[in-house]
């Protein structure tokens, strides 16, 4: 905060004699397939990247008053301005004047190559004080500063240098060294076999520098790791004027309290910087690939032009007013959007200037004009004022909405500080909060808010955040947790979402071991500070994409230099802290064993989404005396047709005879239908070709008394078997009526959905042996069964089973229409069939075997 | 409000904030009122409110209806409403969505976006049948003898649906009766299988019933007797799927308090996401994420345009536009970079046509830019969405500045972790039991940026009106360092406490005792002003602006009822205060006088009911004009006329 951001032209003095030229191997981020890699570059080229990254920080904040030039020394000639007037200073080049540095700063730098010439670090830095205090004749106030980078490896001429550091602090200059494998006791880094020349150079340096007012030198691989480490600008933000108010000035001006105060930002959320969007320019002018391919010297080269965002309007003037539906119909839109997102225009609309435009707001579906693009505002006043109090402890914490601010006394106004003190400490004392209405100018709209006060070291004042309005609470009704009600009314006590003693006691000693608040550094009395502190945590959003912004505007190629890994710094809160991982593990066995949570596996499964394999699913085909047909398959419809479809084509005909047999049909709300195939009715063996299937358009009629099929060709679609149902059809269901075994043994085989697949045959065989005309699949039903039976013993999904046997008992013998047959056939199977036994599995769950043999004969 | 272009453009690198709004309005809502029609909703009774009014069952909740539509227009303009009634003769017209339903069922108001008509025509139904109490039987004529099977008034409520309601929509019917055993008598076990399977189409269908059962003393509702084995859990997909217990949005209300009721369903309950909660890398449970506060804004303006007939809206488009030669750029080509900085005049001049500023040349086959994926990368951190628990800290460690925006309010979900609602309950209790909160790092949404968060537990608690503050964890964001302000001001005068006890006398007074900030008084004024205005125009009637209400300014009458004496006695220990008259600050150098605000005040105001304002100094006048807030520039005149022009209304 010291200084002034801006006004400041730093130079940059770069080393470009041939030792620079010698090369490295840089251990870059692992490749793609986790090999170490590495890179060899010069020590030019290396080194580099701190001025770069330096330069980019100046393009990044972008202030004209941050400026700088670089000097170069060990080039092959000579340009400098002593040189042009008094001669000497050899081999020593202004390479960029002073100004305002841009990407092509950084071209430049990147196109250095080390030359044939030695130059003098001390001859440069005469130089670079003679630029730049030129160019600051007049800018007296502004900050100089000086970074000079070398490898130190050739003689430097050390006559005079007490004259020139003398010179640079009258200029108040500060000078940074960054040394290409300087020794560095902080780091630490020694480097071995380091040549005497070198030794006795880094010795000047240190020397040089520690006459420097302000000075300072440094590793250059450390200057570059922490060139990357987070840094946090400091803001001090604004104080606005506002009046704090109490009661009411106009009509009680002597009881009524007004105090001037200032608000300021407390905390004020920050974002990444943004990124600029490029394309590769595709030139048509001839002129600008000619130029592009005369200055390459390495080969052809690509424009990136920098991208400008414009705003298109669109109409679709074909939209008929009558045609309420569409106008309604979600997909639509859902088409528009994807149409919008690829930028493609749908073919109907039609682009519009924006002065044909008329602004305006929708009340629901009518048009409300408003030219203005505002009604008239509320008459507000500016002001902040005290609406009551309320005790502290009754503020609601969660409720709070946005960035937090200061609100002070007037700075200069004793009497006032004194009246806003008054009311912090005696609302401190009293563990008081205080709801205040904000409004922050003249008009604008009001805000609402709550007051809390703070006594600092030596000052008091307010901190506000605003509340919400009554429009901004959202009142969700949510299950309780705790108080379970029985469809009897009953609470229920005992339930799997309830925690049991067990449970609770697991919690309570993972909860105690995963504490913080000793978790931290040490502080000066050896005690343990908290872990986790705000005021230390980076936004790594900001600082990596900066980072990674950075790095890409000073690369030549992010395929040989990928972008180094985040600073630690990031990281830092990542992970909880070791110390307490290593506390909290027997605790935290226990809980994973006492609560035993399991991930439930993925359902089924919106129909959009590419999924499971889709079950084969065929009502109709029960309603006609054919036999069963293999798979037509549930098609899935391109979303625009079927939208037609259910729209355009309610209409269908309904024969007669269909009618009849669609009595069985259950509600489906399918939009699809199958055409049928005569098939051989073995369930096992089908596996139907993919077949043609048609749309189905929507019953008008009640599809649960009085369905009546109706095909329509005029959608065909060819699909697999695998293709999806279209919404309408029996959500989340992964077994279909049609061929329910195949369904289940090709869920199953694929393991992570078994207890789905159990679930819904079992809801499959009810749904079947509800239907007229199930005796047909008595045989298959029974298939189902035994197979359901066996995968659910091995699966551990016995209650799953029992329950389902106790429900198709009762379906079948209770419920009408029921189907006694069938549970007649069932009985026929024996004890084999019926509810597993705690024996059977050796596990808890379960029934008793009395209980299991009983079920099946009663 | 900001203007529509900037509203309105599509910014990928906001996309990391949840966009509440957005989502909310990203599904369209639709509300079928399926209103029992029968004799007991028509029987006649004293309006509670106003004097010699008859009103009925039947008409609060069409005006609930009418209300719930129109506020719809403020929290969904596209969503949709419609009203069937039951066990009414009304025969439905020919044609249209009611053309076929069911026998004693009709369609008054078809499915349609919201829009003034329908809720006009609403009002004037309402407004006739309180001029005329017969008003309504005679227009619905209730089924006499019997009712209608609650079968068949699902099966309508589906046809209705089916036929006017977008498929990607969520739809509810909210059904509204009193009569808690509408299929008595021979047959109703297998009347009530019915109902329970149309139930069961219903809700396949994607449909939810939010029942609202009306409870008077003379005739309590008993759900028992037939609701509460035919209802389901809302959405068989959803949480909550366990059929013995009983699903969690059945109200049963007073008739009163019927709009209350439904103003909580209002908008449907929508998760913001559904992520993972890592109490540890191997102890993870499934939580859905809850926006239980969200700042309501006002609509923006749309563009129309003038088709001749009709006033259509027009959709915008961004489109990337290439600097040199202005052409449209493919989406798919299009990569990331830095600003490349100002062209400056210091650039060599042979290139005279310098890009620098607008492109960045660079060999054909190395890469300087990153992909968009690579950008989401490192605003994620290649981070999957999950809450990670990183530890417990003590309850007052979250302090009342670590604060940047809303909360979130996380809730189990059982279907993703089965255990999740045990491990969640037990968590719960123990933080509130041991004062603590989690400290968590999150990722709610893929494209989001990960952040540090509070985990505040709330317990289960009812509250009046019948809605429960449930149990569950309320996620706060925290601030980062980089959004964490210095503050600007280090050193102030201080109050006596002599000061202090004084204004504690007035405080006590103004004090709710155990009250707390109270959003339901608060209906944002802005909002409701600009509502009123919109509605008038769209019903073409007169907006008196006379006639609002601000809720939310102080009750300043009743203030100085209570502490107006206080207050005064206060301000009277403040001017003899010492310190509130200190002349010099400390801080301050002598370069200027520094004035006592306080007698300048005074001075200025005695000097202004003399009219000689003019008398005073330049330095008194700025410096009351500095005191309250008020430009000092220009010459004396205009400081005059400043301060006349403040004092004249204050």
């Amino acid at each position: 905060m010291a200084e002034r951001a801006g006004y400041t032209v730093t130079m940059f003095l770069i080393d470009v004699s041939p030792t620079m030229g010698e090369t490295r191997e840089v251990i870059v981020p692992d490749g793609p397939n986790g090999e170490e890699r590495t890179l060899e570059m010069t020590n030019l080229e290396w080194s580099l990247q701190y001025i770069k990254l330096k330069i980019q920080e100046m393009i990044y904040n972008g202030r004209k008053t941050d400026q700088c030039g670089v000097i170069l020394f060990g080039t092959e000639d000579t340009d400098n301005v002593i040189n042009e007037r008094d001669g000497g200073y050899e081999h020593v080049s202004e390479f960029i004047p002073i100004g305002q540095p841009n990407a092509g700063t950084l071209a430049k730098l990147s196109a250095l190559q080390p030359s044939t010439e030695i130059g003098d670090p001390v001859d440069a830095l005469i130089v670079a004080i003679e630029t730049q205090d030129t160019y600051l004749a007049k800018k007296k106030t502004w900050t100089r500063k000086m970074i000079l980078l070398t490898d130190g490896r050739n003689p430097v001429e050390i006559e005079d240098w007490e004259a020139t550091a003398k010179k640079m602090n009258v200029l108040d200059i500060s000078l940074t060294i960054v040394g290409v494998d300087f020794d560095d006791e902080e780091m630490p880094f020694e480097e071995e076999d380091k040549p005497e020349i070198k030794r006795v150079n880094e010795e000047f340096f240190h020397n040089f520098i520690s006459k420097l007012d302000k000075g300072s030198i440094g590793n250059c691989q450390y200057a570059l790791q922490e060139v990357s480490r987070p840094d946090v600008k400091q803001t001090k933000s604004a104080l606005l004027g506002h009046e704090l108010r109490i009661g009411d000035t106009e009509t009680y001006p002597d009881e009524a309290i007004r105090l001037q105060v200032k608000a300021s930002k407390c905390t004020a959320l920050s974002r990444p910087k943004s990124w600029k969007r490029f394309a590769r320019a595709n030139p048509r002018d001839p002129d600008i690939i000619m130029r592009t391919q005369q200055d390459d010297d390495y080969g052809p080269k690509a424009i990136f032009s920098e991208l400008t965002r414009r705003t298109e309007y669109y109409v679709d003037k074909k939209k008929d007013e009558d045609d309420e539906d569409e106008d309604m119909d979600g997909e639509k839109d859902a088409a528009a959007k994807v149409a919008a997102d690829s930028e493609e225009v749908p073919t109907e609309a039609e682009r519009v200037e924006k002065e044909e435009l008329i602004r305006g707001f929708k009340y629901g579906a009518s048009f409300v004009p408003c030219p203005d693009g505002n009604f008239n505002r509320l008459p507000t006043k500016k002001g902040i004022d005290i609406c009551g109090f309320f005790p502290t402890e009754n503020f609601k914490r969660d409720q709070a909405m946005g960035d937090v601010q200061y609100i002070w006394a007037d700075p200069n106004s004793p009497a006032n500080q004194v009246a806003l003190s008054s009311i912090v400490k005696a609302m401190t004392e009293k563990k008081a909060m205080a709801i205040a209405r904000w409004v922050s100018k003249d008009g604008m709209d009001p805000k609402m808010g709550v007051l809390y006060p703070i006594e600092f070291d030596s000052v008091d004042c307010f901190l506000w955040v605003q509340m919400p309005f009554a429009d901004d609470v959202r009142k969700y009704t949510f299950a309780s947790l705790d108080n379970l009600i029985s469809k009897k009314g009953e609470k229920i006590t005992n339930h799997p979402y309830i925690p049991t003693e067990e449970q609770q006691r697991a919690m309570d000693n993972f909860v105690d071991a995963m504490d913080l608040m000793d978790a931290g550094e040490k502080d000066e009395d050896g005690n343990r500070l908290p872990w986790f502190d705000t005021r230390l945590s980076y936004n790594p959003a900001i600082h990596r994409t900066k980072q990674a912004q950075f790095h890409g505007a000073v690369v030549e190629d992010l395929n040989t230099h990928p972008l180094p890994p985040p600073h630690w710094e990031l990281l830092k809160y990542f992970e909880p802290p070791r110390r307490v991982l290593k506390r909290a593990h027997s605790a935290l066995e226990e809980c994973k064993q006492s609560f035993n949570v399991k991930q439930v596996p993925k359902k089924v499964v919106r129909p959009r989404k590419d999924g499971h394999v889709r079950a084969a699913d065929d009502e109709e085909m029960l309603l006609l005396d054919q036999l069963p047909k293999p798979a037509k398959s549930s098609s899935q419809v391109a979303r625009s047709q079927t939208l037609t479809a259910s729209q355009s084509q309610r209409k269908s005909i309904s024969p007669k005879s269909q009618k009849q047999k669609a009595k069985k049909a259950a509600s489906d709300d399918s939009d699809t239908a199958t055409e049928e195939e005569p098939d051989d009715d073995l369930p096992l063996s089908q596996k139907g070709p993919a077949v043609a299937a048609k749309v189905k358009p929507r019953d008008d009629e009640d599809v649960l008394m009085t369905p009546s099929p109706s095909v329509s060709s005029q959608i065909p679609t060819a699909v697999g078997p695998s293709q999806e149902a279209d919404p309408g059809r029996v959500p989340g269901r992964i077994i279909g009526l049609t061929k329910p075994l195949d369904d289940f043994i090709r869920n199953t085989k694929t393991g992570d959905i078994v207890s789905k697949a159990v679930l819904d045959l079992g809801w499959a065989i009810t749904e079947i042996v509800k239907r007229p005309f199930a005796r047909r699949r008595t045989k298959e039903m029974l298939e189902c069964m035994k197979k359901l039976r066996e995968v659910a013993k091995v699966e551990d999904e016995v209650e799953a089973w029992n329950e389902f046997l106790q429900d198709l008992k009762h379906t079948c013998l209770e419920d009408e229409p029921g189907n006694q047959d069938f549970w007649t056939q069932v009985k026929k199977q024996g004890r084999e069939m019926s509810l597993i036994s705690k024996s059977e599995v050796k596990k808890k769950h379960g029934v008793s075997e009395d209980e299991a043999v009983e079920f099946i004969e009663s | 409000m900001a203007p529509y272009d900037e509203w309105n453009r599509i910014d990928d690198d906001d996309d990391d904030e949840l966009q509440d709004s957005s989502l909310f309005e990203g599904k369209r809502d639709v509300i079928l009122f399926a209103i029992d029609c029968s004799e007991s909703m028509l029987e006649l009774y004293e309006d509670p409110n106003y004097e010699d009014v008859k009103t009925c069952h039947l008409l609060t909740a069409l005006e609930s209806a009418m209300q719930i539509a129109k506020r719809k227009v403020v929290v969904g303009p596209n969503d949709a409403v419609g009203i069937m009634l039951f066990n009414t003769t009304r025969k439905n017209d020919s044609g249209g969505q009611g053309s076929e339903i069911k026998q004693n069922n009709f369609v008054y108001q078809p499915i349609a976006t919201i829009n003034a008509e329908s809720v006009k025509e609403l009002i004037r139904l309402l407004d006739e049948a309180r001029e005329d109490p017969d008003h309504l039987r005679h227009t619905f004529p209730p089924l006499v003898g019997h009712k209608v099977p609650m079968g068949d008034v699902f099966t309508s409520c589906n046809w209705i649906m089916r036929d006017g309601a977008p498929k990607t929509a969520s739809k509810r019917v909210f059904l509204i009766t009193d009569s808690d055993d509408p299929n008595a008598g021979p047959g109703k076990e297998r009347l009530m299988t019915s109902a329970r399977t149309t139930l069961i189409d219903l809700t396949q269908a994607g449909i939810m019933v939010e029942p609202f059962f009306i409870s008077t003393e003379e005739k309590p509702f008993d759900q028992t007797k037939f609701y509460s084995s035919v209802l389901l859990p809302n959405n068989l997909n959803d949480d909550d799927g366990d059929p013995s217990v009983l699903p969690e949005s059945i109200s049963i209300t007073r008739i009163d308090d019927l709009l209350a009721q439904m103003r909580f369903h209002e908008v449907p309950k929508r998760a913001l996401f559904s992520v993972p909660f890592e109490l540890s890398t191997e102890f993870v449970i499934g939580v859905k994420g809850y926006g239980l506060v969200t700042e309501q804004k006002k609509g923006s303006y749309r563009y129309f345009v003038d088709l001749g007939d009709r006033m259509e809206v027009v959709e915008s488009r961004t489109a990337y536009v290439d600097n040199i030669e202005e052409g449209d750029v493919d989406k798919n080509t299009i990569v990331f970079g830095m600003a490349l900085g100002e062209t400056v005049g210091g650039e060599d001049a042979d290139t005279s046509n310098d890009l620098s500023g607008t492109a960045r040349t660079v060999p054909v086959n190395s890469r300087v830019f990153f992909t968009n994926d690579e950008i989401k990368s490192f605003r994620t951190m290649g981070l999957e969405p999950r809450i990670k628990l990183l530890g417990f800290k003590d309850k007052d460690d979250l302090k009342f500045e670590d604060n940047v925006k809303h909360s979130y309010f996380i809730y189990p979900d059982e279907m993703v972790y089965s255990g999740s609602k045990r491990t969640f309950s037990a968590l719960i209790k123990s933080m509130v039991k041991k004062e603590k909160i989690g400290i968590a790092l999150a990722l709610l949404r893929r494209n989001s940026s990960p952040v540090f968060c509070a985990l505040l537990p709330q317990e289960e608690r009812a509250e009046e009106g019948g809605w429960n503050e449930p149990a569950g964890i309320h996620i706060i964001p925290l601030p980062y360092a980089d959004d964490i302000r210095a503050a600007p001001i280090q050193e102030g005068f201080r109050a006596s406490d002599k000061l202090k006890d004084a204004t504690r006398k007035w405080i006590d007074k103004l004090t709710v005792k155990n009250g707390s900030y109270p959003p339901d008084s608060y209906p944002n004024p802005a909002l409701a002003y600009h509502n009123a205005q919109l509605e008038a125009s769209a019903f073409r009637t007169e907006f008196d602006p006379e006639e609002f209400e601000d809720l939310t300014l102080p009750k300043t009458a009743l203030m100085h009822k209570r502490a107006g004496p206080l207050m005064k006695e206060w301000m009277t220990t403040l001017q003899q205060d010492e310190t509130a008259n200190t002349v010099d600050l400390p801080d301050r150098g002598k370069k200027r006088k520094a004035v006592n605000s306080a007698t300048t005040d005074t001075e200025v105001r005695a000097m202004y009911e003399d009219g000689k304002l003019a008398k005073l100094t330049n330095d008194t006048l700025k410096e009351f004009c500095r005191s309250h807030g008020l430009a000092v520039s220009g010459k004396k005149a205009d400081l005059v006329d400043r301060v006349t022009e403040y004092l004249d209304v204050n």
